[in-house]
């Protein structure tokens, strides 16, 4: 017997053995019913016995094999290379790959073309037509669920998780407008175009009491911040809002359409103004937020619009 | 010829190279042109700007701030349009950045103002609960330095025709130009001029009597550049 069988026939006798000690005693088949350990078992034994013979097989070719043929009259260092048929499946394969390669130059790569953004513009496409499709018709609850987890990711960092403004770093939203806020406005006016179009207020050389027929005083000024900033609850400060501040903004303070913004309460519309707009006030400046979708807006109006009650 | 480069494997390795090298230009060198040409809109730094660009440089805001919005839905969500590399055409040098801790910051001057980052670099966790950024307190006591700012105005004017004292076409159709000063001093007022417009917004009154002397700390010229990011 050839010594290298005989080698291979010790190595298979060998891993089989280990095979058998590492898995196959002391119960470790996995019982009776464990068929896919068995099989796994028989797999592995199948995988060593082949390996062994197919090395053996090339081994053996390596050791006696002697090439024959013509030889080719180009020689490197006294390696040559024999003149043989190009095998037949070769021939094809390369044949194939030409004509696949025209194809793929002309028309596969040019057609197909493959770039990051148009996947990324697919599937924010897909995307949205899913979240569309998805939130059609939302109830109110939905709504405002979702406006709050988009107030955590694009609000909260100015006006805090709780939505109070951060002790004045930005507006407290729990309430529809600050004492300071008013005061501020009747100031200095107003153009935050918080209808959704250029609406200025004048400041206060043009905020004319029509009780007392007269511009309005600091007192008035005061008094008025009070009354609004604490809901328009009261009767301190009725009489100036009346006089001055109801003839745009309405009697009860929700403002009128193409005139005045609501100042009683928040509402999605004012919201939406908002966020398109951006706003600047007594705080500071608060930049537009353009990148939200149209449902997302109307889902941040809703859950700010109820903060507030 | 073939014949001859089969023998000789120097030459050989040479054309190899050359032939690969080629075919590498002339499939790369068009489309990077045509990419990295500043995007409309872009336009070179102003003078605090560039002085703010080197406060974020010195202390080190590229550690944990990329400046590279990916085309993700998630990221595009978040921080705006992706990024595109004629945007970064007068980024010298970039601060694409490597890694988030904190968030990413390519358009930074669309969401945050002036006075929301006087809030947050005097403490970050008094705006963002939980956040583990640190306290930025010398900022508000350091000067910028202009001087710098100016010289590499000057220097990338120079070498890369960065289009100072140009007009430059912005997004909606109107023209934009970036002054360069003349001289250093002229470089110094003009920032000063830049630096009061920024602190006009701010609250800490340390800086504002500081601009009103006429000097410029770090924070101003910070919040000068985070505003130009958009």
């Amino acid at each position: 017997m050839n010594k290298t069988v005989l080698a291979a026939i010790i190595v298979v006798i060998a891993m089989l053995g280990f095979t058998y000690v590492a898995v196959g005693g002391a119960g470790g088949m996995g019982g009776e019913n464990d068929w896919v350990n068995k099989l796994a078992v028989l797999g592995a034994v199948v995988l060593v016995i082949v390996t062994a013979f197919v090395v053996t097989k090339y081994v053996r070719q390596m050791q006696f094999d002697r090439a024959s043929g013509k030889l080719a009259d180009e020689n490197w260092d006294g390696i040559g290379e024999y003149k043989n048929e190009l095998p037949f499946g070769w021939a094809v394969i390369f044949l194939g790959m030409t004509i696949w390669a025209i194809w793929y130059f002309l028309v596969g790569y040019p057609v197909n073309a493959y770039s990051q953004i148009g996947e990324y513009n697919e599937e924010v496409a897909a995307h949205d037509a899913k979240f569309e499709a998805q939130y059609a018709n939302m109830d109110d609850a939905t709504l405002k669920e979702m406006g709050g987890s988009i107030f955590i990711v694009q609000c909260a960092p100015c006006h805090g998780l709780q939505a109070d403004g951060m002790d004045g770093k930005a507006a407290n939203l729990n309430h529809r407008i600050a004492e300071a806020s008013i005061k501020h406005v009747i100031q200095n006016g107003s153009n935050n175009q918080l209808l959704g179009m250029e609406m200025p207020m004048p400041d206060r050389n043009g905020l004319m009491n029509a009780n007392t027929g007269a511009l309005i005083t600091d007192a008035e000024i005061d008094s008025v911040a009070k009354y609004v900033a604490g809901g328009m609850k009261g009767t301190a400060g009725a009489d100036v809002f009346a006089g001055v501040c109801a003839a745009c903004h309405g009697p009860d303070g929700k403002g009128m359409d193409m005139v005045a913004p609501n100042i009683a309460e928040f509402n999605p519309t004012l919201v939406a103004n908002v966020l398109k707009h951006g706003k600047k006030g007594v705080i500071g400046q608060m930049p537009a937020f353009n990148n939200l979708t149209e449902v997302q807006v109307k889902a941040l109006g809703a859950y700010v619009t109820g903060l507030s009650k | 010829m073939f014949h001859w480069l089969e023998k000789h494997p120097f030459f050989f390795a040479v054309a190899v190279f050359v032939t690969i090298a080629f075919a590498g230009l002339i499939e790369i060198l068009p489309n990077f042109a045509e990419a990295s040409r500043p995007v409309i809109g872009t336009k070179p730094y102003s003078t605090l700007e560039l002085a703010g660009r080197h406060v974020y440089i010195k202390n080190s805001c590229n550690a944990c701030h990329s400046q590279l919005v990916r085309p993700f839905k998630s990221e595009t969500d978040r921080y705006g349009h992706y990024s595109l590399s004629g945007e970064y055409a007068y980024d010298r040098p970039f601060l694409w950045g490597s890694k988030r801790t904190g968030p990413d910051l390519m358009r930074v001057g669309n969401y945050r103002t002036t006075d929301w980052h006087e809030n947050h670099m005097k403490d970050p966790a008094a705006v963002v609960p939980g956040s583990i950024m640190p306290a930025y307190p010398w900022l508000f006591k350091n000067t910028a330095d202009i001087d710098t700012a100016y010289a590499e105005m000057v220097t990338v004017n120079k070498v890369f025709k960065t289009p100072y004292n140009e007009e430059l076409p912005m997004a909606d159709g109107s023209k934009a130009t970036v002054k360069m000063a003349a001289t250093l001093d002229e470089a110094h007022t003009d920032a000063l001029e830049e630096a009061k417009v920024i602190a006009a917004d701010m609250k800490d009154q340390d800086v504002k009597d500081a601009v009103a002397a006429g000097q410029i700390p770090e924070i101003v010229a910070l919040i000068a550049y985070l505003n130009s990011l958009k």
